[in-house]
């Protein structure tokens, strides 16, 4: 018989403790029976939502020892063998409001979704009565994305919107926006990829806390990158997206390295590169950015560029 | 230390620093989540709709269509939660898309058989009739249909169904209906009050005032004022808590809060037991395993279904196979004990990479909960609450009216009744959808022919009084039996005494002893005297409508001395038309209640005996 340590975050009525509960281990446990048991058993003011305990509902994801899991479908067990200790750390989802112990606020990650105008306006070849066509092929490029469950995991550990959330979209935003730009049936995809642009889409620092955080395995990160290139294939017509792409490749060409303290007046332009100081500035307290250091070239810049010649006229 | 740092380390010392400067994400929680005016009770909505599954969602982006009506979806979470999430097969309607041959007659017939002769079959003729519209106006709203070689979705077919006829997204269909619905919710700016406990829908003398909720985030209690209200709050299942399939949520908010006011409670006993549950904790099998090819082994190793349907065998309806699995557990050819005791299902014959690509799902929540890999070990199953046939009286299947006026119901909260005594697989997302249109129309017709309010602000002022006092007793509450305790007795009596087989002596007892838990629930501790999202209050209130419909399940049981369908009676093995092809509803007058019997509609089709 192994006993579990479970110590949870609380937080009721603007105090905040940490709790240490003990469950004892059974087959086929998981983090979600646990709680059910702590509430049932031993403290009902424990708080939590839940509600398919299979996996599809999304309700019930906190973060264990710091990473993300939904709590209905992994077992205490893995925890134990994953982070070799009984004793397990139990906390809201992070990049969220938490509203009681493990209940986080969702109305603002609502009003997120709506700028990017989430849902398909089918082309005016189809209609409510005859339905759209669509080929395998070009179900299967959005097919993936459609199994989000909104539980939230992939923006509990992102870096991006734990530095500034305001100006960005949380990556569920984002696969949300991946399945309608490559849904076949959109009349549009350009408008909702200008919309993605516009709310921050190349601001992610590709991290890949939401893709590994992700449990139906749907690759947030991946589908930044696939919205990025879809960005840059849109338009040289002065997007944010194609302007970030022409000043990496101004950097690698003629430094070598990326100047990243050039790289947001470039692609913003002078004024929204001004907003964004305080973000530069924090960046720079860390050693990341230092606007103050000439950028030094990199010795083997000859070599890079004639790689780059070379991909150019291969590329013509 | 090593000098090396990993990616990850380096953009978390980067962004900590930052962070660390942004607020932190505790709050002072300030109740602003619902806007002052609809938090005092100054906001009369023309429709206000309770529930945000597919049936809700559904009426609500019907009724968005009309500009000038105020709607609103209330919840007791958030928006996509719900219980319609968990559809796994996909959503019945004739098209012809995938198979020429099918026609919405032979839709219609499926679903009367299927029933066994106890729906209203021009419900079921108007359902069938609008049900492939249905699935069409679902593709162009963005659903990710899985598609066929020209193009359109494809239809595949389920248990009890003659003919290919239900459109899907993989083993997910539930969960991209409302995803697919949230969307468009989102994209129309439907207006939702999240996190709202339903208390009461207050109506006095057949007179609709509006509902009382409690705000979980704030523990404000609200009473807003509607001229109509749409309940489409879901099933019961929880009734069985631990044998079903149904989400923690599914506990009968709706169906005891029309019963309250006097809205009949019909068919309550037809209870629709899905045949493959995990044995360890009810979670569904889907029944695309059983259309793959998995064989029912008892103990013995014999595939048992050859005794009960030598034709059509595992592939029989769900009531039929549920029966085989109890009857084989009861004389002693199941394995294990108690509430655990199952037979096994078995898909070695399948090959594995079949079984992943169709059977995914299936595959991973065996292994995870049972510890079994399916390709080389049969798991143990065993019936599993799943369904609710029954539910609130709706009058007219065409607005989804119910007998007070501006009451409407759709959804599985509802008895329309398409089902009768058994649903088929994939008529419940299709009924959502339809009759949640329908509700949307039903309801904003009625308020244009309605226009002003006449239900009474003091009254809702009362009932809300009435509550914050209830509040404050039972959050208070220092002795007596847990909420909890008190459930899981439900529950067992529920599960030995009025599941899959009933008889008179173990109903009778089992409505002694729910009216027994009734009593103790007056005095059970809830354990929280939190204001801020008490969920330990929200389980009572639940606990206490489950109790409620539980004893309407009972008494509907003891009446209907017959069996059919998803009911049962050993003492009764029989159908008898003669007596009982009617309806039961069962009403609810103070703490009395009450049984009254209403006739099938029957158009074209005559009972027959229904086999398989």
């Amino acid at each position: 018989m192994m006993i579990i340590t479970l110590q949870i975050h609380r937080f009721v009525d603007e105090k905040n403790w940490i709790q240490e509960y003990k469950v004892e281990l059974k087959k086929g446990m998981t983090i979600l029976e646990g709680f059910n048991e702590i509430k049932a058993k031993q403290d009902p003011t424990l708080s939590f939502t839940s509600s398919c305990r299979s996996s599809i509902c999304g309700a019930c994801a906190v973060r264990v020892n710091d990473n993300a899991e939904l709590a209905c479908e992994v077992l205490l067990e893995s925890l134990v063998n994953r982070y070799k200790t009984n004793t397990l750390v139990v906390k809201p989802l992070g990049n969220f409001r938490v509203i009681r112990d493990l209940i986080v606020d969702w109305d603002p990650k609502y009003e997120k979704m709506k700028k990017i105008d989430p849902v398909v306006e089918p082309k005016a070849a189809f209609s409510p009565e005859k339905g759209c066509k669509q080929s395998i092929e070009d179900f299967d490029k959005y097919k993936k994305y459609a199994g989000c469950i909104l539980c939230g995991s992939c923006v509990s550990e992102c870096n991006k919107s734990a530095l500034n959330e305001k100006d960005f979209l949380d990556p569920f935003i984002f696969v949300k926006a991946a399945k309608i730009t490559a849904d076949s049936r959109d009349r549009s995809p350009a408008d909702h990829l200008r919309a993605v642009v516009q709310a921050g889409l190349w601001k992610c620092l590709n991290c890949q806390e939401c893709t590994a955080k992700c449990p139906k395995d749907l690759d947030p990160a991946g589908a930044i990158e696939k919205l990025k290139a879809a960005s840059i294939a849109l338009a040289s017509d002065g997007s944010v997206g194609a302007n970030h792409a022409k000043a990496i490749y101004n950097d690698i060409y003629t430094k070598g390295l990326l100047d990243e303290s050039k790289l947001a007046v470039q692609s913003e332009g002078i004024f929204s590169a001004a907003l964004r100081v305080p973000t530069a500035y924090r960046l720079m307290k860390v050693g990341k950015l230092n606007m103050f250091e000439k950028i030094p070239e990199n010795k083997e810049i000859h070599q890079i560029r004639q790689l780059i010649d070379i991909a150019e006229k291969e590329d013509k | 230390m090593s000098k090396e740092i990993s990616r990850r380390t380096f953009i978390k010392g980067g962004v900590a620093v930052g962070a660390a400067l942004a607020a932190g994400t505790y709050f002072k929680w300030e109740g602003k989540n619902i806007p002052l005016d609809v938090r005092e009770g100054n906001v009369t909505y023309d429709v206000l709709i309770i529930g945000s599954g597919g049936a809700g969602m559904r009426a609500a982006l019907e009724v968005a269509k009309q500009k000038n009506l105020r709607v609103a979806i209330m919840t007791k979470m958030v928006p996509t939660r719900s219980a319609s999430t968990m559809a796994q097969g996909g959503m019945n309607g004739c098209t012809g898309v995938t198979d020429p041959e099918d026609t919405v007659e032979s839709h219609a017939f499926d679903t009367v058989k299927g029933a066994d002769y106890l729906c209203d079959q021009d419900a079921v003729e108007y359902f069938t009739e609008m049900a492939g519209k249905t699935i069409y106006e679902m593709d162009y709203m963005g659903y990710p249909y899985n598609r066929q070689k020209d193009g359109s979705f494809h239809q595949r077919k389920m248990g009890g169904s003659s003919h290919a006829r239900a459109a899907y997204y993989a083993d997910s269909s539930g969960h991209a209906m409302v995803h697919a619905l949230f969307e468009q919710c989102l994209a129309h700016n439907v207006e939702f009050i999240s996190e709202c406990q339903l208390l009461e829908i207050v109506a006095n003398d057949n007179k609709f005032s509006g509902v009382v909720a409690i705000d979980m985030r704030s523990g404000n209690l609200i009473s807003i004022p509607a001229k109509s209200v749409i309940i489409a709050t879901g099933g019961y299942g929880r009734a069985y808590w631990i044998r079903t399939t149904n989400p923690y949520s599914s506990t009968g908010d709706g169906i005891a809060a029309a019963l309250r006011i006097g809205i009949p409670f019909k068919d309550p006993e037809m209870v629709q037991f899905h045949p493959t549950g995990l044995a360890s904790n009810g979670v569904l099998l889907s029944e695309s395993s059983r259309s793959e090819g998995a064989y029912l082994l008892n103990k013995n190793n014999e595939r048992f279904m050859q005794k009960y349907a030598p034709k059509q065998m595992e592939l029989a309806t769900r009531d039929i196979v549920a029966r085989a699995i109890e009857t084989e557990i009861n004389e002693g050819r199941g394995i294990g004990e108690g509430l655990h005791a199952a037979v096994y299902m078995d898909f070695r014959h399948i090959p594995k990479d079949i079984l992943l690509e169709r059977l995914g799902q299936v595959y991973d929540l065996s292994k995870r909960f049972e510890g079994v890999d399916i390709a080389t070990q049969p798991v143990p199953i065993r019936c599993s609450c799943h369904y609710s046939m029954g539910g609130i009286e709706v009058t007219d299947f065409k607005t989804t009216a119910t007998r007070i006026p501006g009451i409407f119901a759709a959804g599985e909260c509802s008895c329309i009744s398409v089902h009768g005594a058994n649903r088929l697989g994939a008529n419940s997302l299709s009924e959502v959808l339809v009759f949640g249109r329908t509700a949307g129309n039903g309801a904003a017709d009625y308020v244009k022919k309605n226009a002003s309010y006449t239900g009474s602000k003091e009254e809702l002022q009362a009932a809300r009084t009435k509550w914050q006092e209830k509040f404050a007793e039972a959050t208070q509450r220092t002795s007596g039996p847990s909420v909890v305790e008190i459930r899981d007795k439900m529950a067992e009596t529920m599960w030995y005494k009025a599941g899959v087989y009933r008889d008179e002596k173990q109903l009778q007892e089992a409505a002694v002893e729910i009216d027994k838990l009734r009593a103790q629930y007056q005095n059970c501790v809830v354990g929280d005297a939190s204001h801020t999202y008490n969920t330990a209050f929200m389980n009572y209130i639940e606990v206490g409508n489950l109790l409620e419909v539980s004893k309407a399940i009972v008494l509907g049981a003891i009446a209907r001395k017959e069996s059919r369908g998803g009911h049962s009676r050993k003492d009764y093995p029989l159908r008898d038309d003669k007596n009982f092809l009617k309806h039961t509803l069962v009403f609810k007058d103070g703490d009395t209640y009450r049984t009254e019997y209403k006739d099938v509609v029957i158009t074209k089709y005559p009972p027959q005996e229904r086999k398989y």
